[in-house]
């Protein structure tokens, strides 16, 4: 269990949340001239890092709004919270 | 509100803490993401939406309460007229806001139950079900929360000191009030 700071709503208890999986994946322009492969390989692969990952998180029981988490998945240290649309910070 | 049955018929008294629903209250969801459409409200109403989180702000009639950035519930302070499901607010919203395309106004007068709470252990309830940290927001007047109680998504007023409303979904709040009827006999 874990406290989240959405940018909107301050601090609030982990179990508000949902996890929307990796952040920053974007969608092929053409995915009709894309092979299977690469068409899955968009749709279905992602890293799963042991460590500093970007995450998208929605805060389903409050202000129901995306935003972007960097957590250590091996420890769940939360490292930066930013929003949609903002540049991710570099770790 | 026409034909409109009540879903909690009993009021809860327990160990100085008073529950029970008052109705029928207007609740309107207003969503709008221009600064038109902030203003165009305040004009209409004559009352400004919070725009810091967490907030609310009162007129004579009505309440303006934050849910999200772009998102505000307005409700009425007193209980409004049985015999007709129009609203004043609702028809001038939906004239100087809906119609302009400055933003989206929905009736949920139907969809959510405003408890009103009183007394001195409203928080010791909420605790008992509630991960949110409810330390600065009992002293802090006119504060709003959303966040779940007992596993229920609520929304939480504090209108003054022991002195709170709370607005849960229709189809759930019998069985909140049977939680909050259990947990207050416990506390």
């Amino acid at each position: 269990m874990f406290i989240i700071n959405c940018p909107f709503c301050g601090e609030r208890d982990q179990s508000e949340f949902k996890a929307g999986g990796e952040a920053h994946i974007i969608r092929p322009k053409q995915p009709t001239e894309l092979s299977d492969d690469e068409w899955a390989e968009y749709l279905f692969m992602r890293k799963n890092i042991k460590g500093v990952q970007f995450e998208r998180w929605n805060h389903i029981h409050g202000c129901r709004k995306w935003f972007n988490v960097v957590r250590n998945t091996s420890n769940d240290e939360i490292k930066a919270v930013y929003k949609m649309g903002e540049k991710p910070p570099s770790y | 509100m026409l034909n409109y049955s009540q879903t909690l018929t009993e009021q809860i008294s327990v160990q100085d803490l008073q529950m029970k629903e008052v109705k029928p209250i207007m609740k309107l969801i207003v969503r709008g993401k221009k600064r038109e459409f902030i203003s165009a409200v305040g004009k209409s109403l004559n009352i400004l939406l919070p725009t810091e989180s967490n907030t609310s702000t009162q007129s004579d009639k009505l309440t303006a309460v934050w849910l999200s950035p772009d998102e505000w519930m307005i409700y009425s302070n007193e209980p409004v007229d049985e015999n007709t499901n129009n609203y004043e607010t609702e028809e001038l919203l939906n004239n100087n806001i809906s119609k302009l395309n400055l933003g989206a106004i929905t009736d949920v007068t139907d969809q959510f139950v405003m408890i009103n709470l009183k007394g001195n252990k409203i928080y010791e309830l909420f605790q008992a079900g509630s991960p949110f940290n409810f330390n600065n927001f009992q002293n802090k007047k006119g504060a709003v929360t959303q966040t779940i109680l007992n596993k229920i998504d609520i929304i939480v007023h504090n209108q003054d000191k022991n002195l709170v409303n709370l607005f849960v979904r229709r189809s759930f709040s019998q069985h909140l009030f049977s939680w909050m009827n259990d947990a207050a006999s416990r506390l």
